[in-house]
């Protein structure tokens, strides 16, 4: 199976070859022949491609350490479930599951649209033929997973421990099927534009595409900041590192196309910018691999520096110029009657939020790049930092915040002042609440207060969309309140899961405002000795050593450090945090110890303890952080990922319908005269 | 004759227009990926980083520099515990953990540079050297790669106000688009309020009701 996986590979890159030669001039001839082989050879690709992932998982499985791939993350020991995530601890490995999905996608892209769009299809073919055709390229010529070592060692040097965490088992994959996911839309883009075929039709195809990349960017991105925080011990969960950010970027250009798609299905307007939308998405995730892998920037995340990142270079100038010209020739096509009634209308309230949206996305992209400027540019070294990305994204974070909240309040067209003033007033009511009852409370620090604001007005918001239509179909129909809810939000999917989402938005910025006010302290502490703190909310709690332990479990010896918690006098139980040192199946140790912390969880703040190093056998170095409404963060991405399903949720065509009371037409001869005045 | 000589002309305008956009965009694409690479490869050929990542290769302290200065005489702390915190969060580790010294000490990346340069700092504060002093020192031995951020100052200043610029012309650009929307409105709803509707002659009506549903339809548009 090993060999044939291996000889897969090769194949399958045939395949690609042939998918994107034929697909291209079937399309240029329009020979349907040489159309159906180009996406016949798609699905090969697919097909070779899982054969290749079946051999290096079956390689895996077997220890066949005889593979550089198998012999470097893997040891013997590795519990099963790793030694299956090992498939993505790597480079090479993780460019095959990369080039898996890429192919399962192109394979259910091009099959559910066999019957559609079939003009655009073979470019979108040839294009995802040329994509697949890279990726497995650079497999081929550069980090094949296959690669044989000249001698076969006895063990493998096993996975790195902080890789051996069921966050990360999930996190890649989620995030990988997010990124991946933007070729799909590109692919599309591209057949759009070679066809000049540049109405909303191909929306209609990339649109569910494009949520679920979105979807699964969210859900990746989450699952990672939760990895960071449980397993690397700086009890945070964002650090603005350049890999973090080159997730983060596409999720914003993705969010920014969503929103703005709705102008083009709804009045064909932004034809241009929703093309540039989706084509930054997929060039910003290649970028976001080549800083990955290429080793240009530092990260704790960045994959070991290899040649491959500079094939990435070269692939992107070519993506980003081909598409460049695409665009450039087709701006008369793309040419749209754009009219608008109101400067306030929710028109301009999406060209807002996209502004800001790529405005967050361009900052953040100048943070990662701009030491690599300074450096070019004046020689020095400098670092940019988490301060940095904080004092610029903060202020646009809440101007995206306070939009989350104003956008679904202003009316398609024209919002007329009493309609504003309708609208308004409730959430304005729930923010100012927010603010005075914090202010009131004592919480003094301005950046907070306004989060919480805002983030009070996009409730209120939230609320009164939800109590409205609710409110009309209980009057409409006679509903009971659980099934007008339901009804409401099954009929109109796309609106209120939206709001959903936005919930979510809004309980993350609450969240995130709460770590300004995390407290720390660190301590020596021999067994029985205890240290005293205070939490943001004045509660006093008191840290008490029950010594240290030491024992061997699994692929592990752990050193362990207990504390028996009270918090005001009652007890909370004991917390633990360790030191692993993991072995080989020989029981030499192998990778630098590392650290497990101890989490004292709840909605209302983590107590998050770190066991920083043993002084001696009896002594404890730690350090003890209160970090607030961390719980949120977790919840809120959860809120996020429910209402991304909510709107990705196949709708029955007879359902369809916008708005969340719209009023049935009495009859057809109404419709008529309609039809007619158009 | 003529004609064809204007259309000629007009294809001669766009195509102008056209090369002109596609040379630009393909300007930029191309500087910026020449500004990348450049730097990709000449970081390359410098300097071998002592990357280590979850991929797991040695840590070097290569990148640790003894700062030391001599004591004051009859030294006074000028930082508490407290601010010797504060302090350490503005400092780059240098370490490839990118955080800061005091977290990256007090979390245990198993780095032995950020306790080493706390070493140091704790012995510049007890030498009664104050923050300004230390933070002189520091940037002396490890240039400003050790600041947190980006100095407020000099070509720095682009990094500060490059993505605030973006977003101010992005603005002012939207506020211009939107205003060439609202006349193509005014422009069509002039033109449609000239003509007439029309409206299906094989309805029912007095010539009355006819004309006002022709306002009323032409008030919906």
């Amino acid at each position: 199976m090993i060999l044939v996986g291996e000889l897969s590979l090769w194949v399958a890159l045939l395949m690609a070859a042939w998918t994107t030669t034929v697909s291209f001039s079937g399309g240029l001839q329009g020979r349907p022949d040489l159309v159906k082989s180009g996406e016949r050879a798609l699905y090969a690709t697919f097909g070779f491609t899982l054969l290749a992932s079946i051999g290096l998982w079956t390689a895996l499985f077997l220890h066949d350490f005889s593979i550089k791939f198998v012999a470097s993350y893997t040891s013997s020991n590795l519990p099963k479930i790793y030694t299956f995530t090992a498939f993505w601890a790597g480079q090479s490995g993780s460019m095959l599951f990369w080039a898996l999905i890429l192919t399962t996608y192109s394979a259910i892209a091009v099959f559910t649209n066999r019957k559609s769009n079939r003009a655009m299809m073979p470019y979108v073919t040839g294009t995802l033929g040329i994509i697949c055709l890279f990726f497995l390229m650079t497999m081929c010529f550069g980090a094949n997973p296959y690669e044989r070592l000249d001698w076969i060692p006895p063990e493998g040097r096993g996975m790195n421990p902080q890789l051996q965490n069921p966050g990360m088992a999930i996190h890649p994959p989620m995030l990988y099927l997010g990124l991946v996911g933007t070729a799909i839309p590109f692919a599309f883009a591209i057949g759009a534009l070679v066809t000049r075929k540049l109405d909303t039709q191909w929306l209609g195809a990339v649109r569910r595409w494009a949520l679920l990349s979105w979807f699964f960017l969210t859900i990746g991105i989450i699952l990672g900041m939760w990895w960071a925080y449980v397993e690397l011990g700086w009890a945070g969960y964002w650090a603005w590192d350049a890999v973090e950010n080159s997730s983060f970027l596409p999720w914003l250009t993705i969010t920014a196309f969503l929103h703005s798609i709705m102008i083009q299905e709804k009045r064909g307007m932004l034809r241009k910018w929703n093309v540039t939308l989706v084509a930054m998405s997929f060039l910003l995730t290649i970028l976001g691999t080549f800083i990955t892998r290429s080793g240009i920037i530092e990260s704790v995340h960045a994959f070991a520096q290899s040649p491959v990142g500079d094939w990435f270079l070269w692939f992107l100038i070519v993506a980003a110029v081909s598409t460049a010209y695409l665009v450039s020739t087709r701006l008369n096509d793309l040419q749209a009657n754009a009219e608008l009634e109101s400067m306030v209308s929710r028109e301009a309230a999406f060209l807002y939020n996209n502004l800001v949206l790529v405005g967050i996305c361009f900052a953040t992209l100048w943070g990662v790049l701009f030491p690599i400027l300074s450096e070019w540019v004046k020689g020095d070294k400098i670092t940019v930092g988490p301060p940095f990305f904080n004092a610029v994204n903060g202020p646009l974070g809440l101007l995206l915040l306070a939009l989350t909240g104003i956008g679904p309040l202003i009316a398609w067209r024209r919002a007329s002042t009493s309609n504003l003033k309708r609208q308004f007033t409730w959430p304005v009511i729930a923010g100012v609440a927010t603010f005075a009852v914090l202010f009131a409370m004592g919480m003094r620090q301005m950046y907070a207060l306004v989060s919480y604001l805002l983030a009070g007005f996009v409730f209120g918001t939230i609320i009164q969309e939800f109590v409205k239509g609710i409110g009309a179909r209980r009057r409409m129909y006679g509903e009971g309140l659980f099934g007008a809810s339901m009804r409401l939000i099954g009929r109109n999917r796309r609106r209120y899961g939206g709001y959903i989402v936005h919930f979510g938005v809004a309980i993350l910025f609450c969240a995130f405002a709460g770590l300004m006010f995390k407290k720390d302290l660190t301590a020596t502490l021999k067994a029985g000795e205890s240290v005293k703190a205070k939490d943001a909310y004045g509660s006093e709690w008191v840290f008490t050593s029950q010594g240290i332990s030491s024992f061997e479990q699994l692929n592990r010896r752990v050193v362990a450090a207990s504390f028996n918690v009270t918090r005001d006098g009652q007890s909370m139980g004991i917390l633990s945090s360790e030191k692993r040192q993991h072995v080989n199946a020989a029981g030499e140790p192998t990778f630098e110890p590392s650290t497990e912390v101890g989490i004292l969880e709840s909605p209302k703040q983590d107590v998050y303890l770190v066991f920083t190093g043993a002084v001696d056998r009896e002594t404890a170095a730690i350090h003890i952080n209160f970090n607030p409404l961390v719980w949120w963060v977790w919840f809120g991405g959860i809120i996020m990922a429910f209402g991304g399903l909510i709107v990705m949720w196949p709708q029955a065509v007879r359902a369809e319908r916008e708005g969340g009371y719209v009023a049935e037409l009495p009859s057809e001869s109404a419709m008529t005269l309609v039809g007619a005045g158009a | 004759m003529i004609e064809s000589r204007e259309s000629s002309h007009e294809a001669a305008i766009t195509t102008r227009r056209l090369f002109l956009t596609r040379a630009g965009s393909v300007a930029v694409v191309v500087a910026g990926s020449v500004l990348i690479s450049r730097t990709a490869w000449g970081q390359d050929a410098a300097t071998p980083q002592p990357a280590t990542a979850p991929g797991g290769e040695e840590m070097t302290s290569d990148s640790y520099k003894p700062v030391v200065r001599p004591a004051k005489a009859n030294a006074v702390k000028q930082m508490d515990e407290k601010q010797l915190e504060a302090f350490e969060r503005n400092l780059a580790c240098p370490c490839p953990c990118t955080l800061d010294i005091y977290t990256c000490r007090t979390t245990d990346f198993n780095c032995g540079i950020s306790p080493a340069v706390h070493g140091d700092i704790q012995r510049l504060v007890d030498g009664g050297h104050n923050a300004d002093e230390i933070m002189a020192a520091m940037t002396q031995t490890y240039g400003d790669f050790i600041l947190m951020q980006p100095r407020k100052q000099g070509f720095n200043l682009l990094a500060w106000f490059a993505p605030f610029a973006a977003i101010a012309i992005g603005a002012v650009a939207i506020g211009a688009l939107l205003r060439g929307w609202r006349r193509n409105a005014d422009v069509a709803a002039a033109t449609r309020a000239s003509a007439p509707v029309k409206i299906d002659p094989s309805i029912e009506a007095t010539p009355d009701e006819l004309a006002r549903l022709q306002a009323a339809l032409r008030e919906e548009r």
